[in-house]
């Protein structure tokens, strides 16, 4: 019997798992070790934030769900690996410290046979002076990256609308809280659906929005921007998202590594190098991510950490981590089997895999402070590589170590991505987004690098059916009822 | 080399604005092409789109003559705004009333590919904002108010280089002026009839009204012609506008007015 764990149940990990607990049969186990009793869908975390939704519309309990599917369900945090073993056991394994009620603090080694990394990020707050301490969310800004946080949000925000009500104008300020964040598409959806509530609750009039991004130009994302087909024309991802915060009202500070925050203040850099600062009543900054910090030591018991996991805390996969400068990037540094190079029977997928380079073009401000965004690895994308990668773990442990491995690189993946851009049945609107590739390739496609007609961008109030039809769907997948596995990822 | 501008309705290509990865001859080469281009038909600058490339390189032609070359260029910083009337080489002749950031910031590498930024506002920061459209695949028409877009897309109908500064308007004011006249002729009509059914002391009051009516009429007419002139010179591409039209119109409504005056100088004077 050969067992499988999995480090982390989010979107990729719980693909993963519950693909590979299908695929592998009780004849071999799959242990699923996450800190978290909840699954969350994430992308609708947004609609928490703005009091749309509860907590409990986006999460559900994980532990009667990994019990239908036989997977062996350890509420923990990975805190070390060990790939070699140690001096009195051969087996590798992770140690784990559980999280879970009434057993929390207590060590556990798990041996593996394969392992997969999907632990997610860390939501490195404390990259950024007042932005929180470590992965703590600081005092002065709201998030919406977990569903605790966006019940915060939403309490603060109506906060807000009640001082609005009793005529006190209001300041908000949404994007990114550092030079080196992702997840722009997040933070997007919430400034809108922001907008759009105010404006429901008929105090828009008595605010002002801004948006702070690192991105150099409106409508990066963290992909370089991209041309969409739009209405029979390709339109840049720049001229949609201008017209739409100019129609919205939102007025925007872009090229900005927020470089501390105070309370009702943020200070930033920009990429000319102008320091400024912007006060706010009630602000948003995704903060930047990291690894969660998983340490590694060899049989020895010394540190190999930095062999297999990369300065920033991702783990090392089949990626390409000298391409160099700018000019040598190339689709082909994008991994696609995601399996570590020195430990053959370790995987990362998801958030958790070091990607070679950033998407979007490298910049920096003259005093050299790096200010572009990371590359996003969004739902479509992580449940595709965590589903490949139980594919290709299954096919080991069942064909045998020469079973070839499955591909699923960024730079050969479409994605689609629905932002909202406000929640109502004949009143919302979310921009519904396809490219291909997520990661451009200039050698296929000369000029943008990507395939524009697989690029494809509208918005509307379809996109916000499209949305509220797939945070159903893709519960009703996770909770793995019956034809779960009809659902794509 | 002088390369050829496109200009629409050529559709902006799909694969423009890619930002420059390496800075090499090839580089070098479009940036003298953009130089010489602008050069060969008095620009004041270009972005490479316009000359069939889809690298997100500007260049601009200084006042002194001297060129400034902007490679990746993006706008980061903007503030207040500027309305003025902008043409482009790729809408040709035509002009368009837009509005803009005043004062901008804007980050650039040079053809070394080092990083350089600048500050520039008043016509520099619209030039500059007008060919930063290019690099993301827009032309100026995507900054156009709703109705300077749509005035501006019928005068693309029109093609680029019929030189019509303004739309013909749907109604002109001389339109209503013959509308003045056209009802003094129905009135000076009725009052005709009328006379038909007073006695003989009110005929010579109803005559005089005739009289009166009739000058008025025909000294609106004669402001028809002479504005309708001054109408025409206006909206010079309209073919409605054109003297002989005016010219008939004001005949039409003139034959009206004598042949009511005629028959009821016969009956009423």
């Amino acid at each position: 019997m050969a067992r499988l764990v999995v480090l982390g149940g989010g979107v990729s990990g719980h693909t993963a798992a519950t693909f590979a607990a299908k695929w592998l049969g009780s004849s071999h186990e799959v242990v699923v070790v996450t800190p978290n009793s909840k699954w969350n869908w994430i992308p609708s975390n947004i609609w928490v934030g703005v009091g749309e939704m509860s907590k409990e519309d986006v999460t559900f309990e994980l532990a009667p769900v990994y019990a239908k599917a036989g997977i062996t369900y350890k509420q923990a945090k990975a805190v070390s690996l060990n790939p070699e073993g140690d001096l009195t056991n051969d087996s590798p394994f992770v140690t784990i410290e559980y999280t879970q009620e009434g057993r929390a603090g207590e060590v556990e080694n798990i041996t593996y046979d394969y392992i997969i990394n999907a632990t997610g990020p860390k939501l490195n707050f404390g990259a950024t002076p007042g932005l929180g301490n470590g992965s703590e969310l600081g005092e002065y800004t709201v998030s919406v990256c977990t569903a605790e946080h966006a019940v915060h949000a939403s309490q603060k925000l109506q906060k807000c609308i009640e001082k609005m009500r009793n005529g006190e104008r209001q300041k908000f300020l949404v994007g990114t809280g550092h030079g080196m964040c992702t997840c722009q598409g997040a933070a997007f959806e919430y400034i809108f659906n922001i907008e759009h509530e105010l404006n429901k609750a008929g105090v828009r009039h008595m605010a002002d929005i801004k948006w702070i991004s690192n991105e150099s130009f409106l409508g990066d994302f963290g992909i370089g921007g991209m041309h969409m087909k739009s209405m029979g024309f390709a339109v840049s991802s720049k001229i949609f998202a201008e017209s739409l915060f100019t129609e919205r009202g939102v007025d925007w500070i872009i090229g900005a590594h927020v470089s501390k925050v105070e309370e009702g203040v943020v200070h930033y850099e920009l990429l000319d190098g102008t320091i400024g600062t912007e006060n706010f009543d009630f602000s948003m900054l995704i903060p930047p991510f990291a690894g969660v910090g998983l340490k590694s030591y060899a049989k020895d018991g010394s540190d190999i950490t930095d062999v297999i996991f990369a300065p920033n805390g991702f783990m090392k996969v089949d990626a390409k981590y000298d391409a160099g400068a700018y000019e040598n990037w190339r689709a082909s540094d994008w991994p696609s089997t995601y399996q570590n190079p020195t430990y053959t029977n370790m995987f990362a997928c998801g958030i958790a895999f070091a990607p070679p380079h950033a998407i979007s073009k490298p910049m920096s401000s003259p005093s050299g402070t790096p200010i572009n965004p990371t590359p996003p690895r969004t739902g479509m994308p992580s449940g595709i590589m965590g589903k490949a990668v139980a594919h290709s773990i299954c096919d080991l442990i069942l064909k045998g170590e020469d079973a070839p491995l499955q591909h699923a690189s960024m730079a050969d993946m479409g994605a689609a991505c629905v932002a909202s851009a406000g929640k109502g049945i004949f009143t919302g609107t979310a921009a519904a987004m396809t490219i291909y590739p997520v990661v451009p390739d200039f050698e296929k496609y000369p000029g943008t690098g990507r395939d524009v007609d697989y690029t494809f961008g509208e918005i509307g109030l379809a996109g916000h059916w499209i949305k509220h039809i797939l945070h159903h769907l893709f519960l009703y997948k996770a909770k793995l009822k019956p034809g779960w596995t009809l659902i794509p990822e | 080399m002088v390369r050829e501008i496109i200009k629409y309705p050529t559709p902006p290509s799909t694969a423009y604005a890619t930002d420059v990865r390496v800075f090499n001859e090839e580089i070098v080469s479009l940036i003298d092409d953009l130089k010489e281009t602008i050069e060969a038909n008095q620009l004041d600058g270009l972005a490479a789109f316009q000359i069939g490339s889809y690298y997100n390189v500007v260049v601009i032609k200084n006042e002194d003559g001297s060129f400034l070359e902007l490679l990746n260029p993006r706008l980061i910083k903007t503030e207040g705004k500027i309305t003025t009337v902008e043409k482009t080489a790729y809408f040709g002749e035509l002009s368009a009333t837009v509005t803009r950031h005043d004062k901008i910031s804007v980050v650039y590498e040079d053809r070394e590919g080092k990083n350089n930024s600048l500050e520039a506002d008043g016509e520099m920061s619209v030039l500059l904002q007008r060919k930063l459209d290019y690099t993301f695949g827009s032309t100026f028409l995507q900054k156009l108010s709703k109705e300077e877009k749509k005035r501006f897309e019928q005068k693309l109908e029109f093609g680029i280089e019929s030189a019509i500064s303004e739309l013909c308007p749907t109604t002109f004011f001389r339109d209503k002026v013959m509308r003045g006249v056209n009802f003094i002729t129905l009135l000076l009509l009725l009052n005709f009839l009328f006379s038909f059914f007073v006695s003989t002391n009110l005929e010579t009051t109803l005559w005089n009204l005739q009289v009166y009516g009739a000058l008025i009429a025909l000294l609106l007419t004669l402001f028809y012609i002479l504005y309708g002139q001054y109408e025409g010179k206006k909206y010079s591409g309209c073919t409605s506008c054109q003297i002989g039209n005016i010219i008939g119109t004001a005949l039409i409504a003139l034959v009206k007015i004598s042949v009511i005056m005629a028959v009821s100088y016969i009956f009423m004077a």
